[in-house]
């Protein structure tokens, strides 16, 4: 007892909680170690007595009127009370034996009746406590909510918290089966306790006591089965709060406004018996007119729509109600303005009809469903005559109509007919274009509907099957054909909406499909029909080759576009439509002579060839039975092999180049450059089309890597494609067995695509040099390297495509055929070696091998170097990037690689006369293959730094080309890309930055070493720096901008192309820093200003072959001296500013428009100073 | 201000894109549902190799090409100034007219960079009594005094018969020590500040 009385009295006097807790734990442990004898718990309860006493038995009003002592007295008696609650809280379920767990719910439900001051928070939580104890009896639940009742009036007086306690233990109470069992029991349908309730709680507004008191009145209405009077009772407590909102305030609480609506929206939709106060209730609010705001109306109708998405009994419940709903609803989108409210309640239309329909296992009677239709059908016909209502009528109609299968099967035909009519007198183009529309928009809905036909009732099957078909098949000859051919030469905006409309009419007439016996999806439309529609819309495709440049303006653009669209839907049903299609673009195409074409020629093919790739690959087509059946097995991938087949039968256009033996002509063979385009584009199309089908994982599902697919092609002939569409070849056999969901498809496509680049090489090395121009060739190897990366590893290895990069598919014995030049090739090279992933290259750097030879290549270009080393230097960096090193570095083949450079760096800048021009290309070579290392942090490009910084710095004339393009080394690079499998360090501009240009400043600012190095390593610094992001080089900023200063008044013995890329290379980094960290700069404005205004005037002299240079330099200047207004206070710039506007209000006037545009925004930066 | 109080309540609006500019000169670039690998398969540049594969894809081939300034420059320079009644620019109201802007001698013809080239800028009022055309002829002098080079002379006129005082006006955009007077003025010269606002 002693024990007990001195923790109670030491929670009592605590303020701290974890103290508190730890004093509750013991009296805990102490009740569960008595295995809750009656004197232990006797006593424990005992233990708050002395607090009880005095106040207890007084009058309340005796306490409110009391002193100080009195009011310490109901904090000290509510903490005690709140020591045996938090007791109770960490006592074991187990421990309390019933009678005890009876005597306590006495003790704490008198508070209710006795103790409103002090008693009610700790008093709720402790009989929440005892409710889940295991000895709790459903009848002292009972008990609990008949006291908790007797608060009455005081309830409202308690603090938010308090009452939050109680709600929370009135909803643990209710929701309890056992204790609603025994109150439905005890109370009947009358729900006396309910009606108590009621009236106890009825003036609640705090939020989160709110969301539970309407848990709780869901609750009731839902089970408990009160009387209709009670019913009304609970309905009036809740609808007294719609609609809700919440007055923002400025402790967040929590709950939302949008919280609130839902948990009142659960109280409304809980159950059908509320369904005779509810929707006269929610529809006198809405029909209250313009009093009603937006966000109110939309909250009404998501309201009806979940009463009428959760009542069951529809019959009962919403058939008496649909009339006035209907009546107060279909003026909000007839007349409505707001889209979200047009929504809202077109989802509640649509939600009636879903629900008179029935279930997905049980049906309802179809009279239901039809009379609500009628209802709408009656009141929306004479709208679709009314050009004002027709969108309105028919959005209304399609709602009702299409929310399911039933519905729709027995009113379109209905609805077409009535659109036909009115299609016959349209009363305006825009009248005839919303007709269309809603006859578009019924046939589209029949797509879905029977797309969903399986998720359904099985009747829904049938209903569908049997449907009447006669009202569709007659659509096209006698509602759009019409329209179509009538169309005029000279066509207002009205009037191409209307086409458009018939376009995709057309599509969706094709699309259409009619469930046939064996519950196989086939054609609606006969073959003949199809085809005549794929003819009508492929003439406008073509049209442009047809016409000459002076007729330019005939084309309605939009038309087309919409036309392609329409046939890319129709190909994707309609399997013949692609074939046909083809065929009459390659026939255009054939007509023409392709040696000379015009310029508008050339751009009608690109388009014609574009479009025609778009429509056969951007999607995967649907194997849909055609009427009469076809005899041809459908694949997936028959569009995607008619097309390269097609293509390929084109090519070449012309096998004659203007010039024969030009090299470096890009413009040359266009047309052919075309062709190899729309193969490239068709492989991206069809790409994205199986990523987001069967997505990537597809790939990596089944494994191939014993299969070799180069081997299986040596037994194909190279035309393999064209004679399969010739019907000459067989299709392997698994592509005929593909379903369009099966990802095997996806790998199907990478194989022809593989084929497809095999043909394409082979052609190109042994083909001739006019057919294959260079821009041709770079688009394929563009190609090759996009079907390359797509390919996993172990296909990589296993079909061998390392040394294909370098044998390009050539069989054993046709090496001798190859005539293509060192370009041609290593065009076709980058390709492959772009996409391939660092292991599939394993093989190439063996021994002496050929990865070596190529990054070791010093011998001498051909006719047309620059292409040449560009080439080279582009297979060099991604050799040296895809280099998977052994684990001694010392002995790895990159090092022989490096050193092999070091030393020709060495000796080139060394005395020996090397011709500069050669040194150049060669050294570009050099760095790529350096900066391909770079990029994979390869420990031995460190020793190779040296050598470069000796050369950079020797007296040579090279050294000063080594200096100038050591940014090369931090060059972004197309090929050092993840997509294309480099190994990119994420932090290798920071190491390659320590490592090349830090340990340089030094040397580099004037007065470190002699001038000829100093000069040399600035440029080299500038270089680097200028390829790197700010953060990079933020440390060094102070050496930088010394460096930056002297470089833009020093040139030294610098030659001037070298001078005005360090002057270009100075301005951009000043740019950088400008942005990122102005203040640095602050101490050097003057000498910033001065010589960056003296290297615009300098610039502004014409110098030849330097003009793009020294534009460049202008407008970086000008960007410079215009951002630092911007930047620095006005008495920094102050003193420069009368100059300053001098100098920007001539650089206006300069030559160059960017360069003059640069200058206004500086000269208006600067005008603000003053 | 009230609709009732502007002076041409309902004027002539062109759309944006019905506007002279520069881009429209060159054959169009054909946006459709088939173009969307356009910059892959058709790239601008057929060479993708060597130090030119560098980050700055969009590479303007023309930078460093000499375009002297002609009256398509001007437009563009005074087009987007805000009419002071309507929200829409003088290009839109056709205030500002590309054939009503004259540049002599042309830019391009001149025999040294530091010659005189006069401007000359014929306006349209929307009505023949607006009498904001004054605060119109100076936003478009003070726009081209701000942004052209020294070597250019400004002159502002109210094109011939479009103004019932057109006399009156030219006299006063053609003063010197007027204008300068009327920009001392801190409301007028709020008016233009305004005004300007929506040129970049």
């Amino acid at each position: 007892m002693a024990q007990f009385s001195q923790w109670a009295l030491q929670y009592v006097l605590s303020d701290d909680e974890p103290a508190q807790l730890e004093i509750t734990q013991k009296a805990a442990r102490e009740i569960e170690a008595s295995r809750a004898s009656s004197t232990v718990v006797g006593n424990w309860a005992a233990s708050v007595q002395q607090w009880m006493t005095p106040g207890f038995a007084r009058d309340d009003d005796q306490v409110e009127d009391g002193d100080e002592g009195v009011s310490g007295d109901i904090i000290a008696r509510a903490k005690a009370l709140s020591f045996l609650a938090d007791t109770l809280e960490t006592l074991d379920r187990n421990t309390l034996k019933s009678d005890q767990v009876l005597r306590l719910i006495g003790f704490f439900g008198a508070m209710f009746s006795y103790d409103h001051k002090a008693g009610i928070t700790a008093s709720a939580k402790a009989l929440r406590q005892l409710c889940a104890m295991k000895s709790f009896k459903p009848d002292m639940g009972v008990r609990v909510i008949d006291d908790v009742c007797k608060i009455r009036e005081d309830f409202r007086l308690q603090t938010a918290a308090t009452r939050l306690e109680i709600y929370e233990l009135l909803l643990a109470l209710i929701q309890d089966p056992s204790v609603s069992s025994e109150l439905q029991h005890k109370y009947g349908a009358s729900c006396g306790f309910a009606v108590e309730l009621l009236q106890l709680c009825q003036h609640e507004r705090d939020p989160r006591n709110l969301m539970i008191w309407f848990k709780i009145l869901a609750i009731l209405v839902k089970d408990y089965d009160p009387s209709p009077e009670v019913t009304e009772e609970i309905f009036k407590a809740f609808s007294a709060y719609f609609p809700i909102s919440l007055r923002s305030s400025t402790t967040p609480i929590g709950i939302t406004a949008e919280d609130l609506k839902e948990a009142v929206r659960g109280c409304f939709a809980s159950h059908h018996r509320l369904a005779t106060f509810t929707f006269p209730f929610l529809i006198s609010k809405l029909d209250q007119g313009d009093a009603v705001t937006v966000a109110v109306k939309v909250d009404i109708l998501k309201t009806i729509k979940a009463c009428i998405e959760e009542y069951e009994n529809p019959q009962a419940s919403i058939v008496p109600h649909t009339e006035k709903i209907w009546n107060s609803l279909k003026y909000e989108v007839r007349n409505g303005e707001v889209k979200e409210t047009i929504d809202a309640t077109l989802e509640v239309l649509r939600a009636i009809s879903r629900k008179l329909d029935g279930t997905k296992t049980h049906k309802l009677d179809v009279a239901l469903l039809k009379s609500y239709i009628d209802l709408v059908f009656r009141d929306c016909r004479d709208d679709l005559a009314n050009p004002t209502y027709t969108k309105q009528a028919g959005l209304l109609i399609m709602t009702v109509i299409g929310a399911n299968i039933r519905g729709y099967v027995l009113y379109n035909a209905g609805l077409i007919d009535t659109i036909r009519q009115n299609l016959r007198q349209p009363k305006s183009p825009s009248h005839k274009r919303d007709l269309l529309l809603l006859l578009n928009s019924t046939l589209k809905t029949r797509m879905e509907l029977s797309k969903q036909r399986k998720q359904g009732h099985p009747e829904d099957e049938e209903t569908l099957r049997s449907e009447s078909r006669a009202h569709l098949e007659t659509l096209f000859h006698d509602a759009y054909l019409p329209i179509w051919a009538g169309k005029s030469k000279e066509m207002i905006a009205e009037e191409s909406d209307v086409l458009k409309q018939v376009i995709q009419g057309f599509a969706l007439l094709v699309s259409q499909q009619v469930l046939q016996s064996d519950g196989q999806a086939a054609l609606l439309y006969p073959t003949p029909t199809c085809s005549e529609i794929c003819s009508l819309l492929s003439l406008t495709l073509t049209n442009g080759l047809a016409l000459s440049s002076n007729d330019s303006n005939a084309g309605e653009p939009d038309l087309e576009d919409e036309a392609v669209l329409a046939l890319r839907n129709i190909v994707m049903s309609y399997r013949y439509g692609y074939e046909e299609i083809s065929g009459r673009v390659t026939a255009e195409i054939r007509k023409r002579d392709w040696a000379s074409p015009s310029a508008y020629s050339l751009n009608a093919l690109k388009d014609l060839l574009s479009r025609f790739t778009f429509i056969g690959c951007s999607e995967i087509p649907s194997k849909i039975a055609t009427n009469p059946p076809s005899q041809q097995p459908f694949s997936p991938l028959q569009h995607f092999l008619t097309l390269t087949a097609s293509l390929l039968e084109l090519f070449p256009l012309s096998s004659r180049l203007s010039t024969p033996h030009s090299t470096g002509n890009l413009e040359e063979g266009l047309a052919n450059a075309h062709i190899v385009s729309s193969l490239h584009a068709s492989l991206l199309w069809f790409l994205e089309a199986c990523e987001a089908k069967y997505g990537r994982e597809a790939l990596a599902s089944y494994s191939s890597s014993d299969q070799n697919w180069l081997e299986q092609f040596q037994h194909l002939p190279d035309d393999w494609l064209i004679q399969i569409r010739r019907g000459d070849a067989d299709l392997l056999g698994t592509l005929v067995s593909l379903q369009q969901d099966d990802p095997e498809v996806y790998r199907q496509f990478l194989k022809l695509s593989l084929f497809n680049v095999r043909y394409l090489f082979r052609a190109a090395s042994a083909g001739s040099r006019q057919t294959w121009s260079e821009r041709a060739l770079a688009l394929l190897s563009q190609m090759s390297a996009l079907v390359v990366r797509s390919l996993s590893e172990e296909l990589q290895v296993s079909c061998n495509l390392a040394h294909e990069a370098f044998n390009f598919f050539a069989g054993p014995a046709e090496d001798s055929k190859r005539s293509a030049s060192d370009i041609q090739t290593g065009i076709l090279t980058v390709g492959i070696l772009q996409g391939l992933r660092p292991r599939a290259l394993a093989g190439l750097y063996q021994g002496v091998g050929v990865a070596e030879k190529h990054m070791c290549d010093t011998s001498g270009f051909g006719t047309s170097p620059s292409q040449e080393s560009s080439v080279r230097a582009a297979i060099g960096v991604i050799l040296a990037n895809k280099y998977q090193g052994v684990s001694d570095p010392e002995t790895s083949m990159m090092k022989r690689v490096l050193d092999f450079w070091a030393n020709w760096y060495t000796e080139a800048t060394a005395s020996a006369p090397i011709n500069s021009e050669a040194f150049s290309f060669h050294n570009t070579v050099a760095m790529n293959v350096i900066a391909g290392a770079v990029a994979r942090q390869d420990r031995n490009v460190i020793s190779v730094i040296p050598a470069l910084q000796r050369a950079a710095a020797s007296q040579h004339a090279n050294g000063e080309i080594v200096a100038r393009s050591m940014g090369i080394l931090l060059q972004h690079n197309n090929l050092l890309t993840q997509e294309n499998h480099a190994v990119v360090k994420r932090f290798y501009k920071q190491w390659a930055y320590s490592h090349l240009a830090k340990p340089l400043y030094e040397d580099a600012l004037p007065g470190g070493k002699d001038n000829h190095t100093a000069n040399r390593y600035r440029v080299v610094i500038l270089s680097v720096v200028s390829n790197c992001p700010f953060t990079v080089y933020q440390d060094d900023l102070e050496p930088l901008i010394r460096l930056l200063v002297t470089a833009l008044s020093d040139r030294g013995a610098l030659s001037e192309g070298v001078s005005w890329t360090q002057v270009t290379s100075a301005l951009q980094i000043l740019v950088e820093i400008l942005t990122n960290e102005p203040d640095a700069l602050k101490g050097h404005l003057r000498e910033i200003i001065g010589r960056t205004t003296k290297v615009y005037e300098e610039c502004c002299q014409k110098k030849a072959g330097l003009a793009a240079t020294l534009a460049t330099c202008r407008n970086l200047a000008l960007q410079v001296l215009g951002a630092i207004p911007t930047k620095f206070e006005e008495r920094y710039t102050l003193p420069h500013a009368p100059p300053m506007q001098r100098m920007l209000a001539v650089a206006c006037g300069d030559p160059v428009r960017k360069v003059r545009e640069v200058a206004r925004k500086a000269r208006s930066n600067w005008a603000k100073v003053v | 201000m009230q609709n009732s109080d502007l002076e041409n309540a309902n004027p002539t609006i062109l759309s944006v894109s019905q506007l002279p500019s520069r881009g429209r000169k060159g054959p169009a670039t054909r946006q459709g549902p088939d173009s969307k690998c356009d910059s892959i398969v058709y790239p601008k540049r057929p060479w993708p190799y060597g130090s030119g594969s560098s980050s700055d894809e969009d590479v303007d081939e023309t930078d460093g090409v000499e375009e002297p300034m002609d009256e398509q420059d001007i437009y563009d320079l005074i087009s987007p100034i805000s009419d002071p009644e309507h929200p829409h620019t003088l290009g839109q109201l056709s205030v500002v007219r590309l054939p009503d802007i004259h540049l002599s001698p042309s830019p391009a013809e001149l025999p040294s960079p530091d010659s005189l080239v006069t401007v000359q800028v014929d306006l349209t009022p929307t009505i023949n009594h607006c009498s904001l055309a004054t605060v119109i002829g100076l936003a478009v002098r003070c726009r081209l005094e701000q942004t052209l080079p020294p070597n250019y002379r400004v002159d502002v006129r109210m094109k011939v018969g479009s103004h019932d005082q057109d006399d009156q006006v030219n006299k006063q955009l053609g003063d010197k020590e007027r204008v300068a007077a009327a920009l001392e003025n801190d409301t007028l010269q709020r008016m233009l500040d305004k005004m300007l606002e929506t040129c970049s």
